[in-house]
């Protein structure tokens, strides 16, 4: 059974659905909800850095450089009005028991390249769960 | 700090006592990570006050002191048996208790000057103060020991195709291959299945990017939280393909003395936080040279054992330490270079020249024990022509199939003639042992590591000094 979540972009930025995660990816104007994995070994490619070229992102893990058209492809269907964004999740399992939440959290991916973030010299930035606007249909 | 004291000597003794470090009949140790023999009755007595120089490195002190500071080390890591602990919880009480804890603090300092001061002699630290000079010294020691960096500056991709040559390759010529492979397997073990245990140890506290960057290789070792994933999961796979026991320290009898000091080595750096910035540039050098080495190793398994084995242990190190080598090289060594300064380019320097020195001395322990131990019957024979030529030091004793078994070595050549009855010889973990029967003599240069069995209800044997100074060849 397909799965729809609305989420308010001006306070979150990510999903947790059961073990997988998914960030705003800003790209050429267009917000994209993408699965916050690297392709090599899983790390968080909501924390990697854009490459000088803005073209890829370089995995924090290992350096792995990951190409945002690849990342692109992983995005989840959105519908957008505003702030209030209409998100269509993968199918979960059977019992539609996989716990579901919004997040903010700092996304490195969205910052220039040569931009400082606070993440690099503060630690994480704090991320506040989100109590609403989960959805099941 | 020295054990020049009575008191210190009777807890190496008391040590030694304990049940768990005491040897019983079986040759492999299964089911019980607790017991770990230290040596024969009388080991404790040993005097490890005079540091053990280079030229003792494989020496009978050195092989009880590595059992015993390995004891030590590990009973500050959790270790348990797969199968259960119900058989062995009195030896589970006993390893972690106060009485065993107290002695080995007393003992682990006086152990570790014994085992490790040799380093302040043997390694010359060359002059590297800067961090152009520390980044040229690194290059060029991987360049020498055949892993360059390539044209980015970075460890260069493995080849896959190399011809296996060296340790790996004498493995293949061997007699007995499979014998010889899973001695090496066996020295990995030691080490392969608690793996990043001693890494684990500097991960606490607070020590900046260099701390991140650690812990992101810690990551990679215990496979993301992936039971199946972890490095030392993969690594008992490896060893179960090809037949051996996956049981940690199933065959403790059979880790070399090199082996020893150089796991221990790290232990130590990782104990001891002074040092650290020894360990961090260890860690460096082999995470460069590991994965052009792993995939070596996984050419030589399966040269020697075909389609058999799993070596994907292998192949996740030559992919994963090339990213590894650069991560290390650039946030770990020059990382702590760039923060600290030249006060600490010395100590960095000096844990590359250390783990230099181990690598090369490991390697011709390991190779002098396969060259000897697959000529268990060239050395018989070389013994018989020998057997008039022993010194007037003979010791005899009298073995049956249930005595304590314990592996060791000496310290000269020796001559063990079997006078009644026949005995089995290990020189590596084999279920089919080298026999001698009455009236043989075999030849054990010294430093090579060996255990008797009987193996017939009773039998009598005689070892003299051989008076000839090598034949580790």
């Amino acid at each position: 059974m397909a799965r729809v979540i609305v989420m308010d972009l001006s306070r979150h930025n990510t999903v947790l659905v059961g073990h997988d995660r998914y960030f705003v990816l800003h790209t050429e104007g267009r917000a994209l909800l993408v699965l916050d994995r690297c392709p090599h070994r899983g790390g968080p490619l909501s924390l990697a850095r854009r490459t000088p070229d803005g073209r890829r992102l370089s995995c924090p893990w290992h350096g792995t450089k990951v190409g945002v058209a690849a990342v692109k492809r992983t995005s989840l269907p959105m519908v957008r009005s505003g702030d209030e964004a209409v998100v269509v999740l993968p199918d979960g399992d059977d019992e539609g028991g996989e716990p579901i939440s919004v997040i903010r959290k700092e996304v490195l991916a969205n910052l220039p390249p040569d931009a400082p973030c606070a993440a690099e010299s503060a630690g994480e930035a704090a991320g506040a769960v989100g109590a609403g606007e989960v959805a099941r249909r | 700090m020295t054990i020049t004291t009575t008191g210190r000597s009777t807890a190496f003794a008391e040590y030694c006592a304990q049940r768990i470090f005491q040897p019983g009949p079986e040759v492999f140790i299964e089911g019980n990570p607790f017991r770990r023999p230290i040596g024969p009755p009388g080991t404790g007595d040993r005097d490890f006050s005079v540091p053990a120089t280079e030229a003792e490195f494989l020496s009978s002190g050195q092989l009880i002191a590595g059992r015993a500071l390995c004891n030590a080390y590990e009973s500050d890591m959790i270790l348990l048996p797969a199968e259960g602990l119900g058989p062995v919880k009195d030896d589970f009480d006993l390893f972690y208790g106060d009485e065993v804890r107290r002695l080995r603090d007393q003992v682990r300092p006086g152990l570790e000057r014994y085992a490790f001061s040799f380093l302040d002699d043997a390694v010359p630290v060359p002059a590297v103060r800067t961090l152009d000079e520390l980044q040229a010294y690194f290059l060029a020691e991987v360049g020498e020991a055949g892993a360059p960096a390539d044209a980015s500056g970075n460890n260069p991709a493995v080849d896959a195709a190399a011809p296996v040559t060296g340790t790996m390759r004498a493995i293949t010529e061997c007699r007995h291959p499979e014998e010889a492979a899973a001695l090496h397997l066996i020295q990995l073990a030691l080490d392969a299945l608690t793996e990043a245990s001693a890494m684990a140890r500097n991960l606490g506290g607070s020590y900046g990017a260099e701390q991140s960057e650690l812990f992101k290789i810690f990551l990679d070792e215990f496979g993301y939280g992936v039971y199946g994933a972890k490095h030392s999961t993969i690594f008992k796979e490896m060893l179960a393909s090809v037949g051996l026991r996956t049981d940690l320290h199933a065959y403790w009898n059979f880790y070399l003395t090199s082996s020893l000091v150089g796991v221990n080595y790290f232990n130590w750096l990782t104990e001891d936080h002074r040092g650290m910035f020894r360990y961090m540039a260890a860690v460096t050098y082999l995470e460069w040279l590991f994965a052009q080495g792993f995939a070596d190793t996984g050419a030589m398994l399966r040269a020697v054992y075909g389609d058999r084995v799993d070596a994907k242990y292998c192949d996740e190190h030559a992919h994963i330490d090339i990213h590894h080598g650069r991560m290390t090289y650039e946030n770990l060594l020059l990382g702590l270079a760039r923060t600290h300064g030249e006060l600490v380019i010395p100590e960095l320097v000096r844990g590359i020249e250390d783990t230099k020195l181990l690598l090369r001395l490991g390697d011709a322990d390991f190779r002098a024990q396969i060259a000897w131990a697959d000529t268990l019957d060239d050395h018989t024979r070389a013994g018989a022509s020998l057997a008039s030529a022993g010194l007037d030091d003979a010791e005899s004793g009298t073995l049956r199939p249930d005595d304590p078994f314990s592996t060791g070595v000496h310290d000269t050549d020796r001559l063990i003639e079997v006078t009644a009855g026949e005995v089995d010889v290990y020189a590596w973990a084999t279920e089919n042992p080298h026999r001698l029967g009455k009236g043989d003599v075999l030849l054990v240069p010294r430093g090579r590591l060996h255990g008797l069995k009987a193996a017939s209800p009773e039998a009598r044997v005689t070892a003299r000094t051989a008076e000839r100074t090598s034949h580790d060849g």
